[in-house]
């Protein structure tokens, strides 16, 4: 289980004062889930991911992965970023074994561990392309693959698909949730989109800016009946989908001071 | 279907079923040249140089102690080719000068790309090799000379070392800035990854400062050659720098227009040799 207690990162403002990034943040990601996290820019998601890859350290709490605290980034947690960071110097086939290689594994098993990933993500034909001639949404195809190369405990998602066309998107998220599926991989993902949060998570937290808090969260199904049922129409039009998407519009919406009552009455 | 919409369809698929017609492509206005082709413009302006040459000497407008003739040049050159120049054949000539400055690029590149990179990385690395630099990169490899023949004579050692120097500054502030362009994304992945942090340095770090590197060194082989009459000043007997000087002293302008050429010609060929490794060692470069 990755475990976040208690976080709080302070930044150095540029007026010698501090800026709150990120209060008092709980999370525990278990086994087999999507937990999303939601929220308007500022609001501490990204520190938090941060945090959990081991870029950044926590001014307060603790974050533990299996019951080992996380000290700086590692192989046991893969991360996607939002801007595609592939070296261009490589093929799309040794971009997914970036991480094999530097495991150390023969070549040979390094090429037939990413051809098979490069199916999974459904680049099959790829393989010898260059990053640049891939479209965007191919090359973060390609970011997900090498983020599961080296089998990590838990798969880390700084909005993968923000900058990506809104159709593309979708067909992302269903490939998500496919690699979800079939690897049953733990994901902590992060978005400002409420109907991607909502398609996607087991569990969504919202959170609300200044400072960076955890205003509420909702465990949900819907990212479970699509795994078994493929009908996104039957999903999209479930009243209970658009009656959170509401709710949730609401929460971070809300301005801030109601906000942190909120989070008060939560705890 | 009506008439007329029958006839749409057909005017429309028209243009595409006759291959004569191909339709006129079209494409967004740039804006600056965009890619425009110079190539003829500047072949006809080397053309129109060399024809108002001709018109000029021709008509004596010119003293040819000034401005000698095309054609008393290129019998110079195939004069010097027969019977060399100053007790040395024109190879000879040319290798002293290529020997010079090869020699100083692959010292200066062996020296600038690791203190480049350490200064990127570093920051003792940094401060300490900042301050020589930063003084002595802007001089004029002219103003230094003297000193590099009091401290280290008239031989090859210090021809070689102002050739070194005048190439050293542009590689290693160059590895420093192409480390600074290194995004930190990219570094964050490799890390995730597993990296340690010598496979960080050798598998992003360093191909990441490739491109800059390589641009750096076409940047000091030009600067090589246009140190290199300097470094020849200094009691040579040999070399295209040393053979212009000397031509110089005896008013010979012919020469000096082959010596120059020469030089013209080999710093064209390098550059362009350069171009050439760039486009295939880094031929990701500029596209992201």
């Amino acid at each position: 289980m990755l475990r976040v207690q208690n976080a709080s990162v302070f930044f150095p403002g540029r007026d010698g004062g501090v800026i709150h990034a990120l209060d008092r943040a709980s999370l525990d990601i278990d086994a087999n889930s999507i937990v999303v996290a939601l929220g308007a820019s500022g609001c501490g998601k990204s520190t938090l991911l941060n945090a959990i890859a081991g870029f950044l350290p926590l001014s307060e709490g603790s974050i533990t992965l299996d019951g080992q605290p996380v000290e700086g980034p590692g192989a046991d947690r893969g991360v996607v970023f939002q801007k595609d960071t592939l070296l261009p110097w490589k093929s799309v086939l040794d971009n997914v074994a970036l991480g094999l290689d530097f495991a150390g594994l023969p070549p040979r098993d390094r090429r037939d561990r990413a051809a098979e990933l490069l199916r999974l993500v459904g680049l099959e034909g790829f393989a010898k392309s260059a990053p640049h001639e891939l479209s965007g949404g191919m090359r973060q195809r390609v970011g997900i693959a090498r983020a599961l190369a080296t089998d990590p405990k838990i798969l880390l998602m700084d909005e993968p698909f923000g900058a990506l066309d809104s159709l593309t998107r979708e067909q992302m998220q269903e490939l998500l949730i496919d690699v979800w599926a079939r690897t049953g991989k733990r994901i902590f993902f992060i978005t400002h989109s409420i109907e991607e949060a909502l398609f996607l998570g087991t569990t969504v937290v919202v959170m609300s800016p200044r400072p960076g808090r955890i205003v509420a969260r909702f465990d949900l199904d819907f990212v479970r009946r699509f795994a078994a049922e493929r009908d996104v129409h039957a999903i999209l039009s479930d009243p209970e989908f658009g009656d959170l998407h509401n709710r949730i519009r609401d929460l971070v919406h809300r301005p801030h001071h109601t906000a942190v009552h909120r989070a008060e009455t939560l705890q | 279907m009506t008439d007329a919409a029958r006839t749409t369809a057909e005017s429309l698929a028209a243009p595409l079923t006759d291959p004569a017609a191909r339709p006129r492509t079209v494409a967004l206005r740039p804006f600056g040249l965009d890619g425009a082709r110079t190539g003829p413009i500047s072949a006809v302006t080397g053309l129109l140089l060399i024809a108002v040459w001709f018109l000029v000497s021709q008509h004596r407008l010119v003293p040819p102690l000034f401005l000698p003739a095309p054609g008393e040049v290129a019998a110079q050159f195939l004069s010097i080719l027969e019977d060399g120049y100053a007790g040395a054949t024109l190879w000879e000539h040319v290798s002293a000068s290529l020997l010079r400055i090869l020699a100083a690029a692959l010292i200066a590149a062996s020296l600038g790309i690791p203190l480049g990179l350490a200064m990127g990385l570093n920051r003792w690395a940094k401060g300490v090799l900042d301050t020589p630099i930063e003084f002595y990169w802007p001089l004029p490899p002219l103003a230094y000379l003297p000193l590099m023949i009091i401290w280290l004579g008239i031989g090859e050692v210090s021809k070689i070392a102002l050739l070194t120097l005048a190439m050293f500054a542009p590689i290693c502030l160059s590895a420093q800035a192409g480390l600074r362009s290194l995004p930190i994304e990219r570094v964050n992945a490799a890390l995730s990854l597993g990296a340690t942090r010598w496979q960080l340095f050798r598998s992003i770090v360093l191909p990441s400062a490739l491109p800059e590197i390589l641009t750096s060194l076409r940047i000091a082989i030009g600067v090589g050659w246009s140190t290199l009459v300097a470094a020849e000043l200094i009691a040579a007997t040999r070399g295209i720098g040393f053979m212009i000087m000397s031509a110089s002293h005896f008013l010979a302008t012919d020469v000096v227009f082959v010596g120059i050429g020469i030089i013209a010609a080999w710093a064209f060929a390098f550059s362009y040799g350069m171009r050439l490794l760039e486009s295939w060692l880094v031929p990701w470069k500029g596209k992201t």
